[in-house]
């Protein structure tokens, strides 16, 4: 497993998707902590929260898990890919692992470019600070949610190996059908995995996904998540076991 | 144990029957040439045989072991595939670590196989830029990565210039001179009739001869001999004689269906002289041609 996981790790690093989509990642994650900072006037209760989740890891590393997987097929390297680890499973766990790791990278390092940004034009402005201790457990649970998203991801991929239909459908359940299930059933919504659960990870107030929004507890959405990872995987391992590689 | 065995297998694609009760086995240290014309099944065969597709019955193994059980598989069993299976944003040399870590290869070997195909020099450029001849190199370069005991090439020539083509053949020969079992297959007789040992021709998924290339090349209805003597019709009526049909084919010249040691020996009892005794073959091609019924 170890020498699968090191190969999915090249790969990601050997192409300039990554660092490309990475690179966006963390450009506009500052660019949305400098300007809150700068436009807003968070509260000591509130900075945390308002300044300091502004990570777009999740979705970014949602979208490269997705072409991560779906690539293998849409450029046949599942083939080679394959012939290396014939045990399609452990291949699948590999890559989920390895996406896993990309996603706590790539929030780690927005972590760095936020907290900078932040802290500086705060700073710059004497509005208030978050303490350290806050601030590097919102940094952990945000790095938590992208590492979940991108495991996650590989699994969506493993079950939609369409690239295009795979990328815009998550767009759609991210950003139309999950916030309309929140907002007509939060009950049933705060379960999502694409809005609901990530937001719980990542403690944010319930009244940011809306009034009658009661979000779980982060370690109960944890679980929740992995529930919906393991879904995934589950479905998506017996797909890929099923296919014919032609 | 045979290298190589593919027994009864089959595979159907939907309504299309692409293998149908195939058997045949490939020997260690020989080149065994896959034959049949585009559509016949070979790449569907090879891809079973590599775990890639699932064959609807039989089985297809290496020295009784599918490619799954196989516990170092890219160590036992290097293949290349049709089609190219690169990421084209990809340099060759990453491509080839990416596989060395998978299939954990010593790093070292990413270069000695770059050096071997004669890919050194362009190893740093992406894939998206390489001829198709380089990508055919690249996929040989990394069925050699560890350096396996079995050689599978799925039309290997394709894309390949002249040189590579000779290149790919001399490859062929000295991997089966190291006790290598190879497996190739072409829908290209040229390709491989001056390389391999034996030969399996299918057409339609079903199998329509397999052997020693000397076999495969005799007429269905046995040997035939060309005799040519100046006492031509004396040993016509000597052959028929025991039996053996004897025809005309030029002026003394007769065309005997039977192999030369005995033509030869008749000739010799009887003391009739000769010019000239040939065993008569057909090339690869007749041969494939009559075999596949003019399916290619």
């Amino acid at each position: 497993m170890t020498a699968l996981l090191e190969a999915e790790l090249l790969k990601l690093s050997t192409t300039r998707t990554f660092v490309a989509l990475a690179a966006i990642a963390v450009a506009t994650s500052v660019l949305i902590a400098g300007l809150v900072s700068l436009l807003s006037e968070p509260s000591e209760g509130s900075v945390l929260t308002d300044v300091f989740t502004s990570d777009t890891s999740s979705l970014f590393i949602l979208i490269l898990a997705i072409v991560g997987i779906t690539g293998e097929w849409r450029h046949r390297t599942i083939a080679s890919s394959l012939l290396a680890a014939p045990d399609r499973l452990r291949f699948l766990a590999a890559k989920t692992l390895a996406f896993a790791a990309a996603g706590l990278l790539l929030s780690l390092l927005i972590a760095i470019g936020v907290s900078i940004t932040g802290f500086a034009v705060l700073s710059a402005r004497n509005l208030p600070l978050p303490e350290a201790g806050e601030l590097l457990a919102q940094i952990g649970r945000n790095a938590i949610v992208a590492a979940l998203l991108g495991a996650f991801g590989v699994g969506i991929g493993a079950l939609v190996r369409n690239q295009p239909v795979a990328i815009v459908g998550v767009l759609v359940a991210s950003f139309v059908l999950e916030p309309a299930v929140l907002g007509l059933a939060p009950d049933v919504g705060r379960y999502g995995p694409f809005v609901g659960l990530p937001a719980a990870v990542q403690d944010l107030p319930s009244s940011d996904l809306g009034d009658d929004v009661e979000l779980l507890s982060p370690p109960l959405a944890g679980l929740a998540m992995l529930v919906w990872i393991g879904a995934a995987f589950a479905t998506g391992g017996a797909l890929l076991r099923r296919r014919d590689v032609e | 144990m045979a290298a190589i065995e593919i027994h009864e297998v089959s595979k159907r694609f939907g309504s299309v029957q692409a293998v149908a009760g195939l058997s045949f086995s490939v020997e260690a240290g020989r080149v065994t040439g896959f034959l049949g014309p585009n559509g016949a099944g070979k790449s569907t065969t090879l891809r079973v045989l590599l775990g890639l597709v699932r064959a609807n019955a039989g089985a297809a193994t290496f020295q009784g072991r599918s490619y799954e059980e196989l516990t170092h598989p890219s160590a036992h069993v290097g293949a290349v595939l049709e089609e190219g299976s690169f990421h084209p944003g990809r340099t060759g040399r990453n491509h080839l670590r990416v596989l060395a870590a998978a299939g954990r290869h010593p790093p070292g070997r990413v270069a000695e196989v770059l050096e071997q195909v004669g890919l050194a020099a362009a190893a740093n450029r992406r894939v998206k830029g390489y001829s198709m001849g380089m990508r055919q190199r690249l996929a040989i370069a990394a069925a050699l990565l560890g350096d396996p005991e079995v050689l599978i090439l799925d039309e290997p020539a394709n894309g390949l210039d002249p040189p590579g083509i000779r290149w790919m053949r001399d490859l062929l020969r000295t991997e089966a001179s190291r006790g290598r079992a190879v497996l190739v297959s072409s829908h290209l007789l040229s390709e491989v009739a001056q390389s391999v040992d034996d030969v399996v021709v299918i057409a339609r998924g079903t199998l329509r001869a397999s052997g020693a290339l000397e076999s495969v090349l005799g007429t269905p209805e046995g040997p035939v001999t060309r005799v040519h003597s100046d006492d031509a019709e004396r040993l016509a009526a000597l052959l028929r004689e025991r039996g053996i049909a004897a025809e005309p084919h030029d002026s003394n010249v007769l065309l005997v269906r039977s192999a030369p040691e005995t033509v030869g020996a008749i000739a010799a009892e009887h003391r009739v002289a000769l010019v000239e005794l040939v065993a008569v073959s057909r090339s690869l091609e007749e041969a494939f041609f009559e075999l596949t019924e003019g399916e290619a």
